[in-house]
């Protein structure tokens, strides 16, 4: 047996035809025998009433004025937006969703897993050698680790040169 | 004979104007009820639901027939008319304008059903209720009594389950009947 609150709660549905049998006659039942629910239902069904006389326009619209207004929004030139909106729509719209779901998933695993990508480490542990100035002197970077580097200073015998003056080495580089 | 409203579908995704012509005449009363009811101004009913038209030709090739063509029609109209109304509603001068309409209009019809003072009073209380009610519940109150929708096509035309518009419609109704209970 359901309470009166129960029952108010699918009144509406009710009266709306939208329950189901055995639900539809239990109210029924409810509601001839209780005349609070009774009352509650009439002041339903004026409400409805009332609700349709208030909403329903008063004088029906012509077809031609309103098909001309249809018309010309049609014949309008759409702007840019509008019709790059439509090729998204179509894009991402319902019967291609088949290729667009993975596609998605795709690219979102490929840009998850740049974060665990690494840059890959040189075969040995000479980073450069490049020359530094225009008179032979060249210089070799040895990454011993990631935060470590050693630089050494490479020097090339040139004709005329010393070796044992410490001309060269003497010599500040200047960067 | 007369075509269905979906062979009439397919025709318009062929390109046949004439069938989407004949959709619309069959649809434009209809479709404006649905928005005059949610809207409550003729100006801006007119225009909604000639852009409900204006969409669903737009629109009209990636319709299927997974539902009823006038549910899809509806859809794209409650849509459009929700939007609007929260514009409005954004812009309370808007929203006055709208009322003072309501009321005129009330003052040209011929045979007025309301007759008497009470009946009179009733009908602005109502119409101010509905006003109050938000969108959503609007929507579902506009579906079920002008229109005398199904909870399956109303779920279907806002989105929603038939439990949600029964409950939906339980609670818009209690609200009016809350504001309302001296004149019932």
């Amino acid at each position: 047996m359901k309470s009166c609150d129960e029952i108010r709660k699918c009144l509406g549905a009710w009266v709306d035809g939208e329950l189901g049998r055995d639900e539809a006659d239990a109210v029924r039942s409810h509601v001839e025998a209780c005349p609070a629910c009774s009352e509650e239902r009439r002041q339903l069904d004026k409400l409805n009433v009332s609700i349709k006389s208030v909403l329903a326009p008063q004088r029906p619209i012509a077809f031609e004025p309103f098909w001309r207004g249809v018309e010309r929004r049609i014949n309008e030139k759409n702007s840019w937006r509008d019709e790059w909106m439509d090729r998204l729509r179509g894009a991402f719209g319902r019967p291609n969703l088949a290729w667009s779901i993975p596609a998605v998933i795709g690219l979102a695993l490929v840009l998850y897993s740049l974060r665990f990508w690494k840059e890959p480490t040189p075969r040995n542990n000479f980073a450069a050698v490049e020359s530094i100035d225009a008179y032979g002197r060249n210089v070799a970077l040895l990454r011993e680790n990631e935060t470590r580097t050693t630089v050494i200073w490479l020097y090339q015998n040139q004709e005329g040169d010393d070796e044992t003056s410490g001309e060269t080495s003497e010599q500040s580089p200047t960067f | 004979m007369e075509l269905s409203d979906w062979e009439l579908v397919q025709k318009c995704q062929l390109g046949e104007m004439g069938a989407f012509q004949e959709l619309v005449s069959r649809y434009h009363q209809k479709v404006y009820i649905v928005v005059l009811g949610l809207l409550r101004n003729r100006d801006d009913a007119m225009e909604v639901a000639q852009e409900t038209f204006f969409r669903a030709y737009r629109k009209i090739k990636s319709f299927e027939g997974g539902s009823s063509f006038y549910t899809w029609l509806y859809r794209i109209a409650v849509n459009i008319a929700i939007d609007t109304q929260r514009r409005q509603k954004r812009n309370l001068l808007d929203y006055r304008d709208n009322m003072d309409e309501v009321f005129e209009e009330q003052q040209e019809v011929a045979k007025d059903p309301f007759s008497d003072v009470h009946e009179k009073e009733l009908r602005e209380k109502l119409l101010s209720a509905i006003n109050d009610l938000t969108p959503e519940h609007k929507a579902v109150i506009v579906l079920r009594t002008l229109e005398g929708l199904s909870y399956k096509d109303i779920g279907d035309i806002l989105g929603c389950s038939e439990g949600t518009v029964m409950s939906r419609l339980h609670y818009a109704r209690k609200k009016l009947q809350e504001k309302l209970r001296a004149y019932l």
